[in-house]
C-alpha cells in the first residue's frame, strides 16, 4: 500500500520513488553513466510533472533501422531461393539500399537527434492551447566527467525557444559504488526547469 | 556477474526493440558485406580457407585466399581454381594441368595438387573424368596466411564456435550504446 508524503512544495507524492531499486552503473563506463543521467532526467519529467513524452524521434530511427535489416534479411532469403549467380541483380540492389540506408541513419543521428534524448509535451490545463515542448539533450565526452545537459522549453503561442544549460561534474550525484543519488540529482533538474518556467513569466 | 541483467529490466519497449535492432544490424553488415564480396567477385563463396596441405609450398593448411570468377576472365592451365566436386561442400584448391574448350565456350578442366602425385580424378564423383565451369567456384588473386586457422578451429570445434558466437551476441544485446 504506497503511503502519501507531503513534501516542502505542497504537492504531495507517494513514495512509491523510494521503493524502486536505485540505479547502480559501473561509474568508469560513460555511456553506462550518461544513460543513468538522461533516464533520470527522463524520470522527473515524467513522473514529476507528468508531461507527455513524445517519441517520433526514436519511431524515426527505429524505421530506418527496420527497413535496413528488412532489406538485409530480404537478400538473404532470395539469395537461398534463387542461388547466385541468378540472384546478382537483387543482391546488387539490397546490398547498395543497404549502405545507403545507414548513411541515412548517420546523418539522421548526427543532424537531425543531435544528443536528444527526451521530447515532453506540457499540455495546457485547459486543453485550449496547443502543447509547449521541452526538449532535453545531453553530451558526456570519452574520458571526461563533465555531463552537459541542454534544457529547451518551446512556447507553442509565440513560437520562441528559451534554453537553459547545465555542465556539472559526474561525481556529484554518483556515490563510490557507482550508485546514482537521485534526490542530489532531482533538485538540480527542476531548478533548471523552474527557470526556465520563470523566464517565461517574465517576458 | 547478473547486474547486467538490470539494465535490461530497466529499459522500455523502444529500447528493447532498439537493442534488437542492433544486433540485427550487426549481422546485416556482416551479412551484406559478404553478399556486397559475392557480387563484386562474381564467385559464390569469395573468400575461401585452405583445408589440406596439397598445395605446398605454395599454400599451407590455413591460409585464407580471395577468389574472383568473371566471365571475362577465362580459366587458363597453370592457374589456381577453388571448385567443388558434384555433392559434396568442401571447395579443393588445386592448379589445373589440362584444358580442353569448345567454341561455345565450355570447358574441361583437370586438376591436380602441386603437392599431391596424382591428378584429382580421383576426387571427383565416380565416373566423371573433367570439371566442368560450373564445379569451379574461383580463381585464387590473393592469399593472407594463417588467418583462416580461427575458422578451421572452429569448424573442428563447434561448441567453442557456439560459445564465442553467443557471448558475443548477448553482449550487444544488453550493452547501450
Amino acid at each position: 500500500m504506497a503511503s502519501k508524503k507531503v513534501d516542502s512544495t505542497g504537492d504531495s507524492t507517494s513514495s512509491k520513488v523510494e521503493d524502486e531499486k536505485p540505479i547502480k552503473v559501473d561509474k568508469w563506463d560513460g555511456s553506462a553513466v550518461k544513460n543513468a543521467l538522461d533516464d533520470a532526467v527522463k524520470k522527473v519529467f515524467t513522473e514529476k510533472y507528468k508531461y507527455v513524452e513524445n517519441h517520433w524521434l526514436m519511431d524515426g530511427r527505429l524505421i530506418i533501422c527496420t527497413v535496413a535489416v528488412g532489406a538485409a534479411m530480404f537478400a538473404l532469403l532470395w539469395d537461398y531461393l534463387h542461388p547466385f549467380p541468378e540472384s546478382r541483380p537483387i543482391l546488387i540492389f539490397c546490398v547498395l539500399s543497404y549502405f545507403v540506408l545507414m548513411g541515412v541513419l548517420t546523418l539522421y543521428t548526427t543532424f537531425l537527434e543531435k544528443g536528444i534524448f527526451l521530447i515532453a509535451l506540457m499540455k495546457d490545463p485547459a486543453g485550449v492551447d496547443p502543447d509547449n515542448t521541452w526538449t532535453a539533450s545531453s553530451s558526456l565526452k570519452r574520458f571526461d566527467d563533465t555531463y552537459h545537459l541542454v534544457l529547451e522549453f518551446t512556447d507553442a503561442k509565440t513560437k520562441s525557444t528559451r534554453d537553459v544549460k547545465l555542465s556539472k561534474s559526474i561525481s556529484c550525484w554518483f556515490d563510490e559504488n557507482g550508485t546514482l543519488l537521485f534526490d542530489l540529482f532531482e533538485p538540480e533538474v527542476c531548478k533548471l526547469h523552474n527557470s526556465l518556467l520563470a523566464e517565461k513569466k517574465n517576458k | 556477474m547478473l547486474e547486467f541483467l538490470d539494465d535490461i529490466k530497466r529499459m522500455n519497449k523502444r529500447q528493447l526493440v532498439y537493442q534488437a535492432l542492433n544486433f540485427g544490424m550487426i549481422v546485416s553488415s556482416a551479412l551484406m558485406i559478404w553478399k556486397g564480396l559475392m557480387v563484386v567477385t562474381g564467385s559464390e563463396s569469395p573468400i575461401v580457407v585452405v583445408l589440406s596441405g596439397s598445395m605446398e609450398p605454395a599454400f599451407h593448411r590455413g591460409d585464407l585466399l580471395f577468389l574472383t570468377n568473371h566471365k571475362e576472365d577465362p580459366v587458363r592451365v597453370g592457374d589456381i581454381v577453388v571448385f567443388k566436386v558434384e555433392g559434396r561442400d568442401i571447395p579443393i584448391v588445386h592448379r589445373v594441368l589440362k584444358l580442353h574448350e569448345k567454341e561455345d565456350g565450355s570447358v574441361k578442366i583437370l586438376t591436380k595438387g602441386d603437392n599431391n602425385s596424382v591428378d584429382d580424378r580421383g576426387l571427383y564423383a565416380p565416373g566423371q573424368l573433367w570439371l566442368n565451369k560450373k564445379d569451379i567456384v574461383g580463381r585464387a588473386r590473393g592469399f593472407v596466411p594463417y588467418v583462416g586457422i580461427v575458422t578451421i578451429l572452429m569448424n573442428d570445434y563447434p561448441k567453442l564456435k557456439y560459445a564465442v558466437l553467443g557471448c558475443l551476441g548477448l553482449f550487444v544485446l544488453v550493452h547501450r550504446e
